[in-house]
């Protein structure tokens, strides 16, 4: 489990988990025994929903990832719906299996499961809903919430801080919380009302949504090299009598901030080739006090 | 010291937890910064070893379940370390980052250790003890903040004056060189979001952010928005651009 794996590694592993759970899954039948519709839930409880889903990873372990936590979230909705207490625990069973999804937009895919089981759709329709969302669900979170939302707002934050200003801590809560929180209980409606019908439409959008989601993301990295990335050199070159600064002289007017984007496209090439983050932080620590040692940084 | 390292344990304890359950994303160094700040009395270092603690984490996000080194430990130690030793913010980060991978480590034995619980949960989803699964989940809550409390308390408490000691005696180009290498770390955060990130068409935006700030010299809020508004643009062509390819490809699988 270490962050230098490769997406494909991950979601291979994912995957596997996943067969793995379906298969020692202990749940007893595919019907409810009382399959009459339940009464609707109301906005009380969807909002009671989206609360718990803040716990979503309480329980979070190797085996069957956000399982427990999961169940957590949906516990009370699913005791509202099965008054047949042995359709409630075949249910819970099924939601004990693995499962992983993105802890921002998780309350869409709880909302959605809810209207079927309120429907009271076999099981095996709900476990493939679930499994089938899982990862369009995470890969638009990854895009939009780690990837775009939080390198903006961090990003504000840092540089109100960086000036010594307590803005920069508030903004920063306000602007991500406005966001998470407007999501995390907007997605829980929209999920349950659009039941079944909102599949094919997020199944559509996915990919339009990270494109769109991954041009603010990287513009925003490309501003971010050129403002924070720190790299220069106080080397002088003596060309008989004449002294040229490398830095003033010859890198900054072939480019300003050249040498931070070198080193950013040097640690990604790196990457690239399997060296970890933290291998990568060592290495750059090395390098900073040779470079002071040496004279050249 | 007994006092404020056990206030700066709890506020460990709780930003912990906010990482993985809440995710108010209070645990993030800008704002923890400030208010190890508060506890210690020098807001005002809180906030700039905060900030750029922050970007140092940028690019380490939780993608795909995989650990990035701890970000809460890395927050509180480092700002911890710079107020109580009075070194650079950029010192700090080097201080900070052993202890955030060290804690990812224990992280990754505690998700580990807590597989088993599962099985505990199958049991009690048998019995209908739907109690125990919620304190399942709540063992769980509390277990992390145990943890954050003590690797946050042991390090403050006993540590920071003794390397404040190792810190006064170093040579100078030690600490100029890990401020130097704390001056280059974010690129490492950068270079991690653009590996997940950077297919061939998208190097054109990030030239356009990059060229926007050297040049132009924008904030990156303008850049953000400016960016925004392209997306919009991009997003709205692409709907209109949809219904006619879609009948390109039904055509070609029809022949």
């Amino acid at each position: 489990m270490g962050f230098n794996e490769t997406d494909a590694a991950n979601a291979a592993k994912a995957e596997l988990r996943m067969q793995q759970a379906l298969a020692t899954s202990h749940v007893e039948r595919d019907d409810y025994i009382d399959t009459t519709a339940a009464e609707p839930l109301t906005k009380k409880d969807i909002n009671h929903m989206a609360w718990r889903s803040l716990a979503l990873q309480a329980s979070f372990n190797y085996e069957r990832m956000q399982a427990g936590g999961w169940l957590y979230t949906i516990l009370p909705a699913l005791r509202k719906i099965h008054k047949n207490p042995e359709d409630l625990k075949n249910s819970a069973q099924m939601h004990m299996e693995f499962i992983n999804v993105h802890p921002f937009d998780v309350t869409f895919l709880s909302g959605l499961v809810l209207a079927m089981e309120q429907s009271k759709e076999k099981i095996s329709t709900i476990r493939a809903v679930k499994v089938a969302l899982m990862g369009p669900l995470g890969g638009i979170g990854d895009a939009m919430f780690w990837l775009t939302w939080l390198p903006i707002c961090a990003g504000i934050g840092a540089a109100l801080a960086l000036e010594g200003s307590l803005f920069g801590p508030i903004v920063f809560l306000l602007l991500f919380n406005a966001l998470h929180f407007g999501l995390r209980f907007g997605l829980a409606h929209y999920g349950y009302r659009a039941g079944l019908g909102a599949i094919s439409a997020l199944k559509a959008n996915t990919r339009k949504i990270s494109h769109a989601a991954s041009i603010v993301g990287m513009t925003v990295i490309g501003a971010l090299v050129a403002s924070y990335v720190r790299l220069s050199t106080p080397l002088e070159i003596h060309a008989g009598k004449a002294e040229i600064a490398l830095q003033a002289d010859v890198l900054d007017k072939l480019m300003p901030n050249l040498l931070p984007l070198v080193f950013t496209f040097l640690m990604f090439a790196l990457m690239k080739k399997g060296y970890s983050p933290v291998k990568l932080i060592g290495v750059t620590v090395l390098f900073g006090l040779a470079g002071k040692f040496f004279g050249f940084l | 010291m007994l006092f404020e390292a056990l206030l700066i344990a709890l506020l460990a304890g709780v930003a912990g937890v906010d990482l993985f359950d809440g995710l108010t994303h209070m645990h993030r160094p800008v704002v923890i910064g400030p208010l190890v700040g508060l506890i210690l009395g020098d807001v005002q270092t809180g906030l700039l070893v905060g900030g750029t603690l922050e970007l140092v984490w940028m690019g380490m996000v939780p993608l795909a379940g995989a650990q990035p080194p701890n970000v809460v430990i890395g927050g509180i130690i480092g700002t911890a370390f710079a107020i109580l030793t009075k070194a650079e913010p950029t010192v700090a980060i080097g201080v900070a980052v052993p202890f955030s991978i060290a804690v990812q480590g224990c992280i990754t034995v505690l998700f580990t250790v807590f597989s088993p619980m599962m099985h505990k949960c199958d049991e009690m989803v048998k019995q209908g003890n739907w109690r125990g699964i919620e304190w399942v989940n709540y063992l769980g809550m509390i277990t992390l903040f145990a943890f954050y409390f003590v690797v946050a308390f042991l390090p403050i408490y006993f540590g920071a004056e003794a390397a404040g000691a190792a810190v006064q005696k170093a040579p100078e180009w030690v600490l100029d060189g890990l401020s130097v290498a704390g001056g280059m770390m974010p690129a490492i955060g950068f270079a991690l979001l653009m590996k997940i990130m950077l297919k061939t068409n998208y190097i054109a935006y990030f030239i356009m952010g990059f060229v926007a700030v050297t040049y132009l010299k924008l904030p990156i809020l303008a850049v953000a928005l400016g960016a925004f508004a392209i997306a919009m643009a991009d997003y709205f062509n692409q709907n209109r651009a949809q219904p006619q390819a879609a009948r390109n490809v039904e055509v070609e699988d029809g022949i």
